[in-house]
């Protein structure tokens, strides 16, 4: 697919946050589903090759923008950082399967970082199903915080942890989210591994459900290379393997088998 | 269809003469949602064995400097579930369906070949140059003794379906290996598979890949690819297959002046699945252009 730029705000040295305009792709895009997209503006450079993937960060129906809230990592994030204002982007369709959305329930979100990028059109479904939702974000510092007042719209509640202190509780997202977790009848998660992890663990010591979305590597996107491989537990406890861009990137957190999840 | 890309393959007819390469078009449904199967000249599928098997460990793959390294293992359904579950749904596109094969032993690989053979399938493509996996594939590829056995074995079983040998670049003379699987009874070779490749993550001093090293594939090693296709022709009389990195027309065009009569396209299907149709495109204007009836015309055409 081919869009146009509408903005590519620098939202801080850090974070960047991408608005691209296809009507198709906004019909389409289901909530946690993500898209790769082709970080060069001319097909004729062949470094860097790959597409990335990014999470849907949000859709506007009425002017067929979607949004990307992107982390600089490498090159591929900061060739995209220099996009300007109307020029050609091309991406694929929406890709991977989609969170459940629930009903009228009290509803958790665990962000870590840039992990609060697909969670933003996560909060809007919910808030427009009549949940009560709490956000819990953490970073390592102040500058991680980012999106709060967009935020502030849809969720009930917003719990900030940083690392260092710089912004909110000092410490881990998941220690007020721990304190917490007997009010809540489903959790969303998505950051770091090490966060994923954790917040599995408290909600299967808890009882509580708990869907996580899992970033791997991807080089198609589409289910052909087998390079994004998770291992879950099937209902019998076989360990089996999905594709995390076809299968994934949303998983049941206490299906996944953490041990085996690749770090890094 | 496009009259200056039909091409005649060891008796195949093909409508063009792109083709998936195995290992980035899993078994080419995972694409029919993205991309019409029916343009493709023909799709080569994931490598199959006797038996099914899982792979290798995560990470397995790297995105390198206009490339990648991959290190799957050669992960896949096993014969007789492709036989039962992929094929007969890939054989309803209009595509040749080459099925790629290899084994870990010599007898595993005589009795793939044995019963894709009598299976509905255009070609069979054999893998002795893997080089992700421990036993077989690439030790095959590597010793001109084991693959004028390997080659030779499994045609003698081989009645109907003709016979491509995929070579290993990672051999200090490929030429041999061309020479060798030519005189063993081959039909056609495709040349090349990914290169041994390796990087290393300077934070954490470990390899990207659990495999430790992996096959890099992509425009990186395209070079590669040319050189050797350009001294197969030379030396083999039976057609080659060129792979190695090609993303656009104009790399198409330059397999062929150094020898190929058909072409792979592999790790830009990973980049953007329009790419092959892209190309098809392309070619058949650049054709145009030049005043070149078919493409044929171009093969080894290279002037030195
Ligand atoms: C399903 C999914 C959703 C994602 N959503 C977002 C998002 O909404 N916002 C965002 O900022 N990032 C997101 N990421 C991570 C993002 O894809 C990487 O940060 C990005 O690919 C880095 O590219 P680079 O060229 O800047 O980095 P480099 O390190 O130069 O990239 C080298 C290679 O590694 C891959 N890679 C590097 N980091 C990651 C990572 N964390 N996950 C997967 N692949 C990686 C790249 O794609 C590339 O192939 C998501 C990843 C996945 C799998
Ligand atoms: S990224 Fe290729 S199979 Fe998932």
């Amino acid at each position: 697919m081919i869009g146009t730029v509408v903005e590519n705000i620098k939202l801080n040295d850090k974070y960047y946050y991408m608005i691209i305009n296809n009507k198709d792709f906004v019909e389409n895009a289901k909530v946690g589903q993500f898209l790769m997209v082709q970080s060069k503006e001319y097909d004729y450079i062949n470094d860097p090759i790959l597409r990335r993937p990014f999470g849907v960060c949000d859709v506007d129906y009425d002017s067929g923008d979607f949004s990307i809230l992107y982390m600089i990592v490498g090159k591929g994030t900061m060739l995209l950082s220099t996009f300007k204002k109307g020029s050609k982007i091309e991406f694929s369709s929406p890709l991977g399967n989609s969170f459940t959305i629930q009903n009228e329930k009290n509803v958790a979100l665990v962000g870590g970082g840039i992990g609060i990028a697909p969670l933003y059109f996560l909060a809007k479904k919910l808030k427009n199903n009549n949940c009560k939702i709490t956000l819990y974000f953490g970073g390592q510092s102040e500058t991680d915080i980012i999106f709060l007042d967009k935020f502030e719209k849809f969720v009930d509640e917003i719990v900030v942890t940083t690392n260092d202190g710089s912004k909110g509780l000092k410490g881990l997202v998941t220690e007020p989210f721990i304190k917490n977790i007997d009010y809540y009848d489903y959790v969303y998660s998505c950051g770091p591994k090490k966060m994923l992890e954790a917040v599995s663990k408290i909600c299967i010591n808890s009882g509580k459900a708990v869907e996580v979305s899992l970033d791997e590597r991807m080089a198609c996107g589409l289910g052909a290379c087998l390079g994004c491989i998770v291992y879950v537990r099937d209902n019998d406890g076989n360990e089996i393997q999905k594709r995390c861009c076809v299968e994934g990137p949303i998983f049941d957190g206490s299906k996944v088998i953490w041990e085996s999840v690749c770090r890094g | 269809m496009i009259e200056s890309l039909k091409i005649n393959l060891c008796g195949v007819e093909f409508k063009n003469p792109i083709i998936t390469a195995s290992g980035t078009f899993g078994y080419g449904l995972e694409y029919a949602n993205h991309i019409d199967l029916n343009k493709l000249g023909g799709i080569s599928v994931k490598g199959i064995s006797l038996k099914e098997v899982k792979g290798n460990p995560m990470p397995r793959i790297m995105e390198t400097s206009a490339g990648m390294l991959n290190a799957i293992g050669l992960q896949n359904v096993g014969v007789e579930r492709f036989i039962k579950e992929k094929l007969p749904a890939l054989r309803k596109y209009d595509t040749k369906i080459i099925v790629n094969f290899w084994g870990k032993t010599l007898e595993e690989y005589i009795e793939v070949a044995r019963v894709l053979d009598g299976e509905d399938v255009d070609m069979l493509e054999m893998n002795i140059s893997c080089p992700n996996i421990k036993e077989g594939g690439i030790a095959f590829g590597t010793d001109p003794k084991m693959t004028y056995e390997v080659v030779y074995n499994c045609k003698k079983v081989m009645k109907n379906k003709p016979l491509i040998v995929k070579l290993s670049p990672n051999v200090t003379n490929i030429k041999v290996f061309g020479k060798v699987a030519e005189e063993a009874g081959a039909d056609a070779i495709s040349a090349i598979n990914t290169l041994l490749g390796m990087a290393i993550n300077i934070n954490t001093r470990k390899p990207f890949l659990s495999n430790i090293t992996g096959g890099l594939s992509g425009p990186a090693i395209k070079p590669v690819a040319i050189r050797m296709v350009y001294e197969l022709y030379k030396t083999i009389k039976i057609p080659i297959v060129g792979i190695g990195g090609i993303m656009n027309y104009r790399d198409v065009i330059e397999f062929y002046l150094a020898g190929a009569s058909a072409v792979q396209v592999g790790t830009a299907n990973f980049v953007d699945p329009e790419i092959p149709i892209k190309i098809i495109d392309e070619l058949d204007n650049y054709l145009k252009c030049n005043n070149i009836r078919n493409i044929s015309e171009l093969t080894g055409k290279v002037e030195i």
